[in-house]
């Protein structure tokens, strides 16, 4: 009974990460638009919405999960590679040239950043550019996420978001990746 | 531990009948209260209450049916969303095939085998126990996830990619693939002890063919079910593998293969249909013999076709994948042994027929269902050697003409000799009959209900009207079928209800079942109903197919049996003769902490692979925990 009564509570803490919200009501995706960033475009607050939801783009498995696919749709690949980086950071090693908060994450796909971040805020809806920006959290991620997706169909050229590539990349040693990034980015 | 009842070593034959019937009950007994109903082994108590949950589930699932026809009542439905539906058809079909059909079967046997073999307990009752624990967790854990929006929505089949990773979002397939675990692990439980029992403890002198048609179906079906079921947790596990740890089992770009799913899923998949088939020609054939006042005819040629049945069960999964790209003379292959698995199936509905034709029947309410079930398998058979064909097959793939035939054979094929069943052994199960009133009147709505909603799926099919639908456009021809459809399926309702109004009436209020109302003549008649904890006071010994046909009122019975501890026959495999007496393990709490222990261990890895690691430990615990030595005087022999 005990056991029924624990996997009751663990699955009812879950509940919120399996949810699938297929359309959002137009009012809630207006307001998702209206993050508050700081004068240095890093950092901020997300909409008092977004807390009212339930923060459904961190831990919702559905979300992240669109996001990865739009990650690709939308040619992400091309610049952030698959851990190798090219011309724009990979995430990967979880170092962040804007931090890693998930407005600062929106605000760099909806308005673009300097040196070849193109602003993607009129090729997706709010609520796309918000699933895409919790999956790019999870890539950098030091925690492995129940909720992460897994691995693609497709060749494999590192461990899966849910895998936390990030802590198995991040190397503090005599040659760090990023030398200034400092012990826990 | 008890003590024992009577003095070590005290013989059956050494003590008088009422003092022998009380020792035994002593030895036997299991003891009432919470405690009790914790750590019985009893197979009655654990087969009781294994039909009574999947028969739950099968409310439960007939449900969601339900939901499901009411959102298809009307094109543009705005009853239940397209997640929602994904998930309701999934559990649904899951529901359906794993926490009902497989397990009400095996739970049937689990009642009736021992008592039908003339034994006082299933071989391994601590594993059956066991067995019971899991396939409760397992089902829990579906309906839980359902519950919380966490459904797995991916067809009971689960095929990948969809299933996969990459379009699996979330835990939902895991949820799926997990379940499967629990209940392949409690069916193989199962058939391991019933193969066990069939070959080692059946009644002295009931050689191989004078064992019950039920009982060699039941036989068959173990088989079947050791030889499928490893396919499907195998292809369950590589899922989980894949979706959890990045395995490439399925994974095409790194030398997996997603046909391989649909290969292992079917292997198991299309055995598991003749796993759930079997018993239900077990059950005809011997619920017909004493309604039909005759034995059953042509027996060589029923176990024969049981036995057909299960070896071409193994070699015709391919026509489930007649869509899915394979060359053209496996496709042809797989026709031509399709189509064959007709000749065992109608060996066996000509005999039932030659047995009807013969006799002189009496028609109550299980013959009633028996001759429904004729009626509709012959229809679900005969549309099941039209998909057999590849030409036919490919037009109405994932149409609704599919979701008709396997609807006609399972419903037909096998709830129907279920429910007769439930009606036949009934006084057996509980002691007092069942309402033949109700009986009649759930049976009418039921195979009116039945036919008036199935039917016209086979023709909404030829319109091309597709499974796993949520909705369908008001231009589309569908609409007047499919209102016809749902009404239909509130009369089928209906005669479900009734069926268990008339369970719940009859098992309080019936009329008291005598011990062989149906004058059958297999050995579970023998004893009272319902029996005792120990069965038989004594072991009777067989003498011919129908024992209490031929020896009526002088059933042989065989001694020397200890009645101080728990003690039954074992025999040999073909000619049954006496080979040792063996104990049977008195009841025990540890199958149900091995249970607990088992279900954290697979509920967390579905989130960690190391569950597997710390999860081993208490599952280790609790093994030893069992098998330590209690100091019984079982542990001697």
């Amino acid at each position: 009974m005990a056991g029924v009564l624990l996997g009751v509570s663990a699955a009812l803490a879950g509940c919120q990460r399996e949810e699938r919200q297929l359309r959002l009501d137009p009012p809630v995706a207006d307001a998702l638009d209206k993050i508050a960033l700081m004068p240095s475009r890093i950092g901020g607050a997300p909409p008092e919405v977004y807390f009212k939801l339930g923060k459904p783009y961190e831990a919702n498995a559905y979300n992240l999960s669109q996001g990865k696919r739009l990650y690709t749709w939308f040619g992400c690949k091309s610049c952030h590679g698959d851990g190798q980086g090219g011309s724009g950071p990979a995430f990967l090693d979880g170092w962040w040239y804007y931090g890693p908060e998930l407005v600062s994450i929106f605000a760099s796909i909806r308005d673009g950043r300097p040196h070849g971040m193109p602003a993607f805020g009129d090729k997706m809806t709010t609520d796309q550019i918000w699933q895409l920006a919790g999956y790019v959290q999870t890539i950098g991620s030091y925690e492995g996420k129940t909720a992460a997706p897994s691995r693609n169909d497709e060749k494999q050229t590192r461990p899966a978001e849910n895998r936390a590539p990030a802590k198995l990349l991040f190397d503090e040693g005599p040659s760090p990746v990023h030398p200034d990034q400092g012990p826990t980015p | 531990m008890t003590r024992p009842a009577t003095a070590p070593d005290t013989r059956d034959i050494d003590i008088e009948r009422t003092r022998l019937t009380s020792t035994l009950a002593e030895t036997w007994k299991t003891p009432p209260g919470f405690w009790g109903a914790l750590t019985t082994v009893d197979h009655k108590i654990i087969g009781r209450r294994y039909i009574f949950t999947a028969f739950v589930f099968l409310a439960l699932g007939g449900v969601l049916a339900a939901l499901m026809r009411l959102q298809l009542a009307q094109p543009e439905a705005r009853l239940i969303g397209p997640d929602r539906y994904n998930q309701i058809f999934t559990m649904h079909g899951a529901n359906m095939m794993f926490l009902f059909a497989v397990p009400v079967m095996e739970a049937v046997a689990v009642y009736l085998v021992p008592l039908m073999v003339g034994t006082r307990n299933i071989a391994f009752p601590r594993l059956n126990a066991f067995s019971y624990w899991i396939y409760v967790a397992g089902g829990a854990l579906l309906w839980i996830a359902f519950a919380l929006d966490m459904g797995p929505d991916v067809g009971w089949f689960a095929y990948v990619p969809l299933s996969g990773p990459q379009y699996g979002a979330g835990k939902r397939a895991d949820i799926w693939a997990q379940m499967i675990t629990f209940t392949e692990l409690s069916a193989l439980a199962i058939a391991v002890e019933l193969v066990v029992t069939i070959f080692k403890q059946r009644a002295p002198g009931m050689t191989l063919d004078r064992i019950p048609l039920f009982v060699w179906s039941m036989l068959v079906t173990s088989f079947l079910v050791i030889m499928a079921m490893p396919a499907i947790m195998i292809a369950s596990t590589g899922l989980i593998l894949d979706r959890l740890f990045g395995t490439h089992f399925y994974n095409p770009a790194e030398g997996g293969d997603v046909l391989l799913w649909q290969h292992l899923f079917w292997f198991f998949g299309h055995p598991e249909v003749y796993i759930i088939f079997l018993p239900a020609a077990g059950m005809v054939s011997t619920m017909i013999e004493p309604f039909a006042r005759r034995p059953a005819f042509g027996y060589l040629g029923l176990v024969m076709a049981l036995i057909a049945t299960g070896i071409l069960a193994f070699g015709l999964w391919v026509h489930h994948m007649f869509v899915a790209g394979l060359p053209r003379l496996g496709d042809s292959f797989f026709t031509a042994s399709s189509m064959a698995i007709a000749i065992p199936a109608g060996i066996q509905m000509f005999c039932w027929l030659a047995t009807l034709w013969d006799g002189r029947p009496v028609f109550k309410t299980p013959l009633l269902f028996i001759i429904g079930f004729i009626v509709t398998f012959v229809i679900g058979g005969l549309t099941g050697v039209m998909v057999a064909s590849v030409p036919f097959d490919t037009q109405v793939h994932d149409t609704y003409f599919v979701v008709a035939h396997f609807h006609y054979v399972l419903i037909g094929g096998a709830v129907f000799p279920l429910l007769g069943a439930v009606h036949y052994w009934f006084p057996k199960l509980t002691g007092r009959m069942m309402s033949e009133t109700l009986g009649r009147w759930s049976f009418w709505l039921i195979i009116v209900g039945f036919n008036a909603t199935f039917f016209p799926m086979h023709i909404l099919g030829l319109e091309g009207m597709p499974r796993r639908v949520y909705t369908y456009q008001p231009d589309l021809p569908w609409h007047g079928l499919n209102v016809f459809i749902s009404l239909s399926a509130v009369v089928l309702t209906a005669g479900f209800l009734l069926f268990f109004i008339n369970v719940l009436k009859s098992a309080r209020f019936g009329e008291v079942a005598p011990d062989n109302p149906w004058d059958a003549p297999t050995l579970e008649w023998a004893t009272t109903s319902p029996p005792p904890s120990y069965n038989f006071a004594m072991i009777p010994v067989v003498g011919s197919l129908h024992p209490l046909w031929d020896e009526r009122d002088t059933l042989p019975v065989a001694d020397g049996l200890r009645t101080d501890r728990r003690e039954l026959i074992v025999t040999t495999l073909a000619a049954a003769e006496p080979q040792a007496r063996e104990a049977s393990p008195r009841n025990s709490i540890w199958p149900l902490l091995a249970a607990v222990a088992t279900t954290i261990m697979l509920i967390w890895s579905i989130f960690s692979p190391w569950a597997v690691v710390w999860g081993s430990i208490p599952i280790a615990v609790a093994l030893i925990g069992w098998f330590w030595p209690k100091g019984t005087p079982e542990d001697e022999s």
